[in-house]
């Protein structure tokens, strides 16, 4: 039980994929290899078209690599039929986009509950409590029953997160989580996703551009053309980003042309 | 209270998507309730139609006729490979007639649905009056069962439905060819040659001139001696409750009788043939209004899939089963369909009432309201809206997530 609880909670091991459209193959990733220990909060880096969205894509079973594997709670992700990787994102895996996504339709407390009630077909008074539990955790309890066009845009982006802890998952991947907010909004929504790791320990794998979030975050791991270029060891305090790379991002942003993720080549 | 726990979710959420777009939903529903209103109208009418022209014909006849059998001579089977040409001839000298009808008619009342029985001697003649003669049938019926067939007795416009010994009942327009009234007499000659002076007793109008020109009643014994049959019957003639049940009583009277019984449809071929034509064209009507409606559903809801791309692709995000997404947009169909055709069912009824009766109690068209065959339209009207659906929650079940979230 011990050695299980100390095993990481997921490996990723020589994922590559390569898009290919007609005769063009676009090679996206190209290789990467990190893994990431439970409870941990890691910060994703990487100039735009680097791969990081593709790779989230991959890590939260909604895009199966080209080749390479990796294994999340032990189990290996990439020979499992759709069905079973659809039950294991529903449980395992929770998804915070850059633009909330939020279904508009419904109301705050139908959103978050909307994992849980898919999963059963029907809702339970049980997972009506939690969803109201997370809302009134991200300091929406007032705002539950209102659709979701009628919230503001870090209102709909805490009801995300709330939606993405929903059915309890050991993973939760943030693509720029905080992109689409201003610098107010983008600092809740982060302190909160923080909050929430330190309270739960959910293992958070977050996108994002932002320098000063990352630095706030426990590791970061730096993609640049396909690969990871840099991985630097979980550190105390939050001095590693200089010691190690200087201005990580002011470096590859200079190196890399903004689609610079795919070298297109004729197949 | 906002939540429901016993709704099943992938309902709620179709019904979500239902009432958010109101003006399509409304579009959609009224468009399956034109397409079954046209159904059930054309039901209402055809049918209606049809039964007001089998009333028209059928109503004033026998449903079933028992007729004696028609001997057929043995005949021995041809040698393999070779027919056998048969040439045989009634015999003249013979009267056909059925003479065991007692047993007959304790067959009969064991039979469920028939609602009347004339036990009958039929038989031609010529009626004189004065310088006119003119061809007759004669049918000779018991008193008491005089309107057990056709409604004799309501269809009288002078003198009275009594038939005593020296009686006769004949038809107005018989009565006008030969410038004679109630009370007076007319000599018939029967095909037997037997001769009798009867009283005109009362006239007749079923509208059917084959009738009202030439059949005229006369009293059961009075046609025995006027056509020498002191013991049997020419025919005996049924009444159903249910018309097309005809063809299998006639069958099993047949087959426990050993005589012959044809259904009235057999007896009327020209009537069968208009009314299949009829059936067919409405049939081909009502095809047309189902392919309506599953065109109009597919298309709406492929529209509404393309739409809602970017909400599947969340739902799959957070690992919502392809199946559950394919039961939503089914539910959509299956719903728009049952509320639909609901509503069409509805509308189809009140317009086939309305058009049904003129308000003062006539008949302005022969639609019969009841007859809209409601069920079968409720039945494929939502059969046809979930089969529409089918494509586009398939589609929708496919959609790729990471491509519908980008979009």
């Amino acid at each position: 039980m011990t050695s299980s609880m100390n095993a990481p909670l997921l490996e990723v091991h020589d994922i590559r994929k390569i898009f290919v459209d007609r005769d063009y193959q676009t090679p996206v990733l190209k290789g990467v290899n990190f893994t990431l220990q439970r409870g941990e909060m890691v910060a994703m880096l990487g100039p735009s078209g680097s791969g990081k969205s593709t790779l989230l894509s991959i890590l939260g079973t909604l895009m199966r690599p080209s080749s390479g594997s990796f294994r999340m709670l032990g189990r290996e992700l990439t020979t499992l039929a759709e069905k079973e990787l659809s039950d294991f994102r529903n449980q395992q895996i929770g998804f915070i986009f850059q633009y909330h996504h939020l279904l508009p339709d419904f109301t705050a407390l139908e959103n978050v509950m909307f994992p849980h009630a898919g999963r059963l077909w029907r809702e339970t008074r049980a997972g009506r409590e939690r969803a109201a539990m997370l809302l009134e955790r991200v300091g929406l309890k007032d705002r539950m029953n209102y659709r979701a066009t009628r919230l503001s845009g870090g209102q709909k982006q805490r009801v995300a997160i709330a939606r993405a802890l929903m059915n309890q998952p050991a993973l939760v991947l943030a693509d720029e989580p905080t992109g689409n907010l201003d610098r107010e909004n983008a600092d809740q929504a982060f302190g909160l996703m923080s909050e929430i790791q330190r309270e739960t320990g959910t293992t958070f794998l977050l996108s994002t551009h932002d320098r000063e979030l990352a630095e706030r975050c426990e590791r970061r791991i730096y993609i640049q053309g396909g690969v990871v270029v840099d991985q630097p060891q979980v550190v105390p305090g939050r001095s590693s980003l200089r010691v190690i790379a200087g201005d990580p991002l002011s470096v590859i942003d200079r190196t890399q042309p903004a689609n610079a993720g795919g070298d297109r080549q004729r197949a | 209270m906002t939540f429901d726990y016993t709704m099943r979710f992938d309902l709620k959420v179709a019904l979500r998507y239902l009432t958010s777009n109101r003006l399509q939903s409304a579009l959609l529903i009224g468009g399956v309730a034109i397409a079954v209103t046209v159904f059930t109208f054309n039901a209402a009418l055809i049918n209606g139609l049809a039964e007001f022209q089998i009333d028209r014909v059928v109503g004033s006849s026998s449903h079933v006729t028992i007729e004696p059998a028609t001997p057929r001579p043995a005949v021995a089977p041809a040698p393999e490979g070779t027919e056998r040409l048969v040439v045989s001839q009634v015999a003249l000298e013979r009267r056909e007639q059925i003479k065991q009808w007692r047993s007959v008619e304790r067959i009969i009342e064991t039979l469920p649905g028939v609602t009347g029985v004339s036990y009958n001697i039929v038989g031609t003649g010529l009626v004189t009056r004065g310088e006119q003669t003119l061809p007759v049938s004669l049918k000779g019926v018991e008193p008491a069962r005089l309107s057990a067939i056709a409604p004799i007795d309501q269809t009288l416009v002078e003198g009275e439905a009594r038939l005593g010994l020296n009686d006769v009942l004949i038809g107005r327009k018989l009565a006008l060819d030969l410038g004679i009234g109630v009370g007076q007499p007319i000599f018939i000659t029967s095909n037997q040659g037997r001769e009798r002076t009867l009283t005109v007793r009362g006239l007749y109008s079923t509208g059917v001139d084959s009738l009202d020109g030439r059949l005229a009643y006369v009293n059961l014994d009075t046609a025995r001696v006027m056509f020498d049959l002191p013991e049997g019957l020419t025919e005996i003639e049924l009444k159903l409750a249910d018309i097309y049940a005809a063809r299998d009583i006639a069958r099993q009277l047949a087959d426990t009788t050993g005589l012959e019984a044809i259904a009235w449809m057999d007896r009327n071929q020209r009537l069968r043939e208009a009314l299949e034509g009829q059936g067919n064209s409405g049939n081909i009507i009502k095809m047309f209004t189902l392919i309506t409606i599953i065109v109009g559903v597919a298309s709406a809801l492929l529209l509404t899939t393309f739409r809602r791309r970017p909400e599947i692709g969340i739902m799959r995000s957070f690992g919502i089963s392809q199946r559950f997404v394919l039961s939503v947009f089914m539910l959509q169909g299956a719903l728009i369909g049952i509320i639909g055709s609901l509503v069409g069912c509805f509308l189809g009824w009140g317009f086939s009432t309305l058009l049904a009766s003129a308000g003062d109690g006539t008949r302005r068209l022969p639609v019969d309201p009841s007859l809209g065959q409601y069920d079968v339209a409720l039945l494929l009207a939502a059969a046809a809206s979930i089969a529409a659906a089918l494509w586009p929650a398939r589609a929708a079940s496919r959609i790729d997530p990471v491509e519908a979230i980008s979009q």
